[in-house]
């Protein structure tokens, strides 16, 4: 049995194909801390996975990789407080920056942008699937290995200082939304449990993420202008 | 007529939502905003209700006249029926 610790959470690894321990394996876990639950694979998770992935033909080693991090999402939304949300995020002086869309929106491209900016200042926890969990009265994004189509993750967590839903546009504005504004934006950007009883799960942190951290829209094109806005408005601090 | 098994609504962040669980998920998979009274008459039709329940309960518990309430009991039940929600 492999031990990983992703989202703070220890958990051992019982997989058929080896691209998921290749994927994870900044994730290894060895430390004293017994795994606080296991994840095993079997076929029917993969044909699962396979009927969700629709017209698209993965191979059976990577629909395992999405049955781990489903099965990990699960544990974590039921005993942890945490969910998996779409997002690029990324982290400057300790501070976390989660940037959402519908894929091909430009949320990545919106990150890379703060990357050409602030350089080494940026941490990229994850740039695709980071997982979120609420702690202690606040929200902490997590770096997990499922880091999008540019690879994009460190193993870090860092505490989230606002949302930004990214839509295209010709001109750059930003502007505060309501939790009302977010809530389908960010429900739909998360994994939705299907059990009801995970689903009250899911509403009430949403409940709790959506009331107590600042939320954004910014409409941008690909500029350092857009980059400069995003960050100054968020942070409230100047480019040096 | 009543509101369909597996469409369940919360309030979240001061909002009302309407999602789907268990098997409603094969059909619907997103959210639906409700206002007060859109929740106020989604409550009546959990348990199930005729047109003639809502409007002389929603003219009971808000200050409408019986014309205003039958349209907008009209309006509401269109769309729960539209979106397959109702049975």
């Amino acid at each position: 049995m492999l031990i990983y610790k992703i989202a703070d959470v220890v958990f051992g690894l019982k997989p058929l194909y080896k691209y998921t321990p290749h994927l994870c394996e900044n994730y290894l876990y060895t430390g004293d801390l017994e795994p606080e639950f296991s994840i095993v694979t079997t076929e029917d998770d993969i044909a699962y996975e396979r009927s969700l992935s629709g017209a698209e033909k993965f191979p059976d080693y990577y629909l395992e990789s999405l049955a781990v991090f489903r099965k990990l999402c699960d544990f974590v939304l039921g005993f942890r407080q945490g969910i998996i949300f779409h997002s690029s995020a990324v982290a400057v002086d300790g501070k976390a920056y989660l940037f959402t869309a519908p894929s091909g929106t430009g949320k990545s491209t919106h990150a890379r942008l703060w990357r050409e900016m602030l350089g080494d200042k940026v941490v990229m926890i994850n740039d695709d699937k980071p997982i979120i969990r609420y702690i202690d009265g606040g929200f902490f994004v997590y770096g997990t290995p499922w880091n999008g189509k540019h690879h994009l993750d460190t193993n870090a967590r860092a505490e989230i200082a606002a949302i930004c839903e990214i839509r295209q546009g010709k001109e750059n504005t930003i502007s505060k939304i309501s939790s009302k504004e977010m809530l389908a934006v960010v429900f739909n950007q998360t994994l939705r449990p299907k059990e009801l009883v995970k689903m009250d799960n899911l509403l009430s942190i949403l409940d709790k993420l959506l009331t107590s951290v600042p939320l954004y829209r910014l409409e941008c094109d690909i500029s350092r202008e857009a980059a400069e806005l995003s960050y100054g408005t968020m942070t409230g601090k100047e480019i040096k | 007529m009543k509101i369909k098994d597996g469409f369940i609504l919360r309030e979240v962040a001061g909002s009302y939502i309407v999602v789907a669980v268990g098997e409603a998920v094969k059909n619907f998979n997103g959210i639906i905003n409700l206002n007060e009274t859109g929740a106020f008459l989604w409550k009546i039709l959990e348990t199930g209700g005729t047109k003639e329940d809502l409007v002389s309960k929603l003219c009971a518990e808000y200050e409408v006249d019986e014309n205003t309430a039958a349209t907008d009991v009209d309006k509401f039940i269109n769309n729960l029926s539209e979106a397959g929600l109702v049975k």
